[in-house]
Order: C-alpha cells, then sequence, then structure tokens
C-alpha cells in the first residue's frame, strides 16, 4: 500500500481508482476490519473509526444501541483532515462503545489480524490497526482513552499515536470517558503518523478542554537524528513476556547505537494505573452513556411506559462488558462509596502525574512496552479483570494525559508483531516524534 | 467489598439495566473480583493530594457565554430520533 505521504502527491483520477481498489480488497480480505464504506470529502482516503462522527454517516461506537442513528454534525478531527487534501471514507470496527482490548465486543463481530487470523488486532481501534496493517487502509484514525490506538497498533504492526489530552479536538468524539480520551492517527510509519496528527490537531472552541497553544508543524520538522535521554523503567519490563522483553532489550541497544542516552529509573507498580483507570473511566463512562435511554437516537425497545422503554431499551441495547462498566460506574459513584473509590482514583491520578514529571526532569522520553505479550488467539481471555490487567503499560499516559507513539521493533518467532511505546512530557509532540522517527531507523522493522 | 443482589438490584435500578437471572451470580462474582482489585489503592497515601484533576495547566479555560444556535442539527437529530413530531420527541405515555 502506498503511504500516506505518498498518496497526498496522487491527482483525484488516481485517488477515485485508489478507493474503489481499497473497497474491493477490504471486502475480499476477510479481516473484518471495515463496517462500512461511506465516502465523504475530496482527496486522500482515510478510514474513520465508528465513533467519530462525519456528517449524515451511520456512526454507531460498534454498538446495536446506535443502529439507526445518523451523525447530525462533523467532528472538527474529520473537519480539519477534510482541509489538508483528506476525506473520510469507511468505518472502522471497534469495540463497543471503545470499551476493550480486543475488537470482540463488537456488534459486528471481531476483527482478525493480518498477522495471524485466529489472533484478535487488539483494540479498542481493532478495525483501524488490522486495516492499516493488513494494507487496506492508507492511514486511520483511532482514539484511545486506555491505550485503544497504540495496543492495537503494537499487536497488529503498524504505528499508533495518542496526542496530549487536550491537542485534537473530542468534539464529535462518542465520549467513552471525557477526561481520557484523545483521537490519533494509525499509520505505516511515523512520518505518516505526523502528518495525520498535524492535518487533525488544533484549537478548538467547542471543546472546552482543548489546548490553545501555539502549534508548530512537527511532519516538515522531523529529525531523526536528534540525540536524546531515554528513560525506561526496569521493574516494568520484568512484567512481560520473555518475547518482549528481548525486543526491549535489543531495542534499547539499537538506540544506544543510535547516540541516545539511556537512563534506568523507578515508577510505582501498574497495579495502581490498573485501578485508578477502571474506577475514573467506568465512572466518566456510566455518566456519558446514561444518554442512550431510547429517546432521542439509536434504536429503542418494544415497550409500553416511559420507565420500561429506558430499561428495555439500554438492556438490549448494550453489549456484556459495557453493562459491566455501567454498572461498576455507578457503583464507585453511588453514596456512601464515592469517597473510598472515585474520590481516591482521582487523588491518586495526582500521584501518578507527579512521577512522570519527575521522571521527565532527567529525561526526554520514556520507552515502554505497549502490551505484556503479543496479540492473544481470539477468544483466549474470557475474564474482564485478566483483560484490564494486560492494559497495564498504557494506561498510565492516559491518566497523565501525555502523548504516547507506538511503533514496531520486532517481530516473535511465530511471525506477530512486537510494538514498543514512547512517552513525552505534555505537549512536546515535536521530541516525541523526533524520538520516534530515530527509532524506527535504529530497529529497521521488516513488516 | 462484597455485590450481593441488594446492592446489584441498586445498580441496575441506578444504571437502567436489567441483568438476565442467569448472569446475575456470574455477574456479581466479576464485580466484586474486580472492586477487591481496585482496593490496592488503600495502600497510598493520599491524605493530602487534590480530588479534582486536570492535565491542563491552571484548569480549563474560560470563555464568553454567547447564544449559539445551530437549528439544523436539532431538526437533523428529530428527523433520524426513534420517533418524532414536529419539534417533539415521541415516548409512551407519561400521565395517564
Amino acid at each position: 500500500m502506498i503511504t500516506l505521504k505518498e498518496a497526498l502527491t496522487k491527482s483525484s483520477e488516481e485517488l477515485e481508482e485508489l478507493k474503489a481498489e481499497l473497497e474491493k480488497k477490504a471486502k475480499g480480505s476477510g479481516l473484518n476490519a471495515y463496517v462500512g464504506f461511506e465516502s465523504s470529502g475530496e482527496g486522500v482516503p482515510i478510514l474513520v473509526k465508528d465513533n467519530i462522527q462525519v456528517k449524515d454517516w451511520s456512526v454507531t461506537s460498534g454498538s446495536k444501541i446506535l443502529q439507526g442513528y445518523i451523525a447530525p454534525y462533523e467532528a472538527t478531527a474529520i473537519k480539519n483532515l477534510k482541509s489538508k487534501g483528506m476525506m473520510a471514507f469507511g468505518r472502522a470496527n471497534m469495540d463497543e462503545f471503545a470499551m476493550g482490548s480486543t475488537t470482540e465486543s463488537s456488534f459486528y463481530g471481531v476483527t482478525k489480524n493480518p498477522h495471524g487470523t485466529d489472533r484478535v488486532p487488539g483494540g479498542s481501534s481493532g478495525g483501524s490497526a488490522a486495516a492499516v496493517a493488513g494494507g487496506i487502509a492508507i492511514a486511520a484514525l483511532g482514539s484511545d482513552t486506555g491505550g485503544s490506538i497504540r495496543q492495537p497498533a503494537a499487536y497488529c504492526g503498524c504505528v499508533g499515536m495518542k496526542p496530549t489530552y487536550g491537542r485534537v479536538s473530542r468534539f464529535g468524539l462518542a465520549a467513552y470517558a471525557s477526561s481520557l480520551d484523545q483521537i490519533g492517527p494509525i499509520t505505516q510509519n511515523v512520518e505518516d503518523a505526523a502528518i495525520l496528527y498535524d492535518a487533525i490537531k488544533g484549537h478548538d472552541d467547542k471543546d472546552s478542554t482543548s489546548a490553545d497553544f501555539e502549534i508548530e508543524d512537527i511532519a516538515n520538522n522531523l529529525n531523526p537524528d536528534v540525540k536524546l535521554t531515554i528513560a525506561v523503567i526496569d521493574d516494568h519490563i520484568s512484567q512481560a513476556d520473555t518475547d518482549i522483553q528481548k525486543a526491549f532489550a535489543s531495542t534499547i541497544k539499537a538506540l544506544e547505537k543510535a547516540g541516545h542516552t539511556i537512563v534506568h529509573k523507578e515508577m510505582s507498580n501498574t497495579k495502581y494505573d490498573i485501578a485508578t483507570y477502571y474506577i475514573l473511566a467506568t465512572a466518566e463512562a456510566a455518566t456519558n452513556l446514561a444518554r442512550y435511554d431510547g429517546v432521542r437516537y439509536g434504536t429503542r425497545a418494544e415497550s409500553n411506559t416511559t420507565e420500561e422503554l429506558f430499561f428495555n431499551t439500554r438492556s438490549e441495547g448494550f453489549g456484556t462488558e459495557v453493562k459491566r462498566r455501567i454498572l461498576l460506574g455507578n457503583f464507585v459513584l453511588s453514596s456512601g462509596y464515592y469517597d473510598a473509590y472515585y474520590v481516591k482514583a482521582q487523588k491518586v491520578r495526582h500521584l501518578i502525574r507527579d512521577e512522570f514529571n519527575a521522571i521527565f526532569a532527567d529525561a526526554d522520553l520514556i520507552l515502554s512496552p505497549v502490551a505484556p505479550s503479543v496479540a492473544p488467539k481470539i477468544g483466549a481471555n474470557e475474564d474482564p479483570l485478566e483483560m484490564y490487567k494486560s492494559d497495564m503499560y498504557t494506561l498510565g499516559v492516559n491518566l497523565a494525559g501525555l502523548p504516547g507513539i507506538s511503533l514496531p521493533v520486532a517481530k516473535n518467532d511465530e511471525g506477530m508483531p512486537i510494538g514498543l511505546q514512547l512517552i513525552a512530557k505534555a505537549f512536546d509532540e515535536k521530541t516525541l516524534f523526533n524520538g520516534a522517527a530515530s527509532m524506527e531507523k535504529a530497529v529497521n522493522y521488516t513488516k | 467489598m462484597q455485590i450481593d443482589h441488594t446492592v446489584l438490584t441498586k445498580l441496575e435500578k441506578l444504571s437502567h439495566l436489567r441483568i438476565d437471572e442467569s448472569k446475575k451470580e456470574e455477574v456479581m462474582g466479576q464485580l466484586t473480583e474486580i472492586l477487591g482489585y481496585v482496593d490496592n489503592l488503600n495502600e497510598l497515601e493520599t491524605d493530602t493530594l487534590d480530588a479534582s484533576f486536570s492535565t491542563l495547566e491552571g484548569g480549563t479555560p474560560l470563555r464568553e457565554d454567547l447564544p449559539r444556535a445551530e437549528n439544523d442539527i436539532a431538526k437533523n437529530i428529530l428527523a433520524h430520533a426513534p420517533e418524532s413530531q414536529d419539534d417533539f420527541f415521541i415516548v409512551p405515555a407519561i400521565i395517564e
């Protein structure tokens, strides 16, 4: 598949042909990465996760409850990319309401990993990552609340980037956990990620948490030759599978050879990230998802009273994982438990951010695994707590609001990709992308 | 924290969700297990920390509260609602 950079030089006729080819290939791929082939705008086709509003599209967050919903407006990220020679083309499969790490909870069925079709592509932006890795999308948008861009990118062997909280407008992104959600790019390489990130970022007065900072162009100033200080957290790495540890060790060597300085740092156990995230994200989700009641949008269940309408629509429309998180969220917010769970977790968020800040006083970037293993087999993990624990390396970045980028560094003996992530301090996307460009060059990953 | 039938019934009510009878035991077990795990936060000292959190320096920016009408959006939502008439969503009768 041609890169996003190359595609931006093509004529409109060539792009029309490319779109037709993408649709044909996607339909024959058997990956189930696309859940629709809608088209909006003119330019290079970008696949859009099914939770980002494109006006007049049926945007459903991978859920039964939103069947029949038509987006009445356009997300700012979509408006922005349309002004940069790109268009929205197709909806990507995802875990229902972005709640999951495997894309198995989608109303549209599971998406398969192009590197091993008996394996999950990761989640929740599994359709976006599988399509880019499978050569059926040039680039895609995903959303990352607890790792949902970086983890599927790592499982599928492509690049996935989560911007600093506030860099990309959340206007038009179906809310899961509003204090953590960010839209970001999933691409074939680091430069494409920078191009797509540049295209969607920027202040937006329709998002009250949008940062109003001066923004410099990243893609045109990318410098892979910069020498950086990169921190590693030894205690965290020892919790990953041997495959991941081996890839981590060889990446460190490659980075040192490229002239970077590696420093060893400590951080608290990731079990606190997992606990904090699953309290706060479910609390915010319970609140955000209260709007789906069958009155205003999506599907409505048969009912004789309004009370029944709420209960029936939600009980029939939401899947198991979404229900579990709503129940949990309402528990941690309920009278008698609010202080012990919700308030406690909000306080711990300060500790997590302070630990990151302390490391960034001595280092430009942190290198970390993305997931403790390669992509698991479809159906392998049915225990929710075990699935939550597999998010151990990605959650802290969202809780502290930092930018992170996942890129492939190696394959294990079974040919499954291994991705590692770089993390930067808030709003330092420039250093993040420079470090990623350097690491991409240093590890020389073969697809 | 043990989630029993009483707590689950309360959560179903708060969530406007009904859990199938056949799945209740499993759901109670999972919620209990997850809440048992997140109790690990009690190992951390947090008494002096602020209960509010923002990643944005100086908190969320303020803006003038100016009226802005995008009537097409409202019309569009009503047109695609499960049931609507004129400027209203139709729901089952609330008052006899």
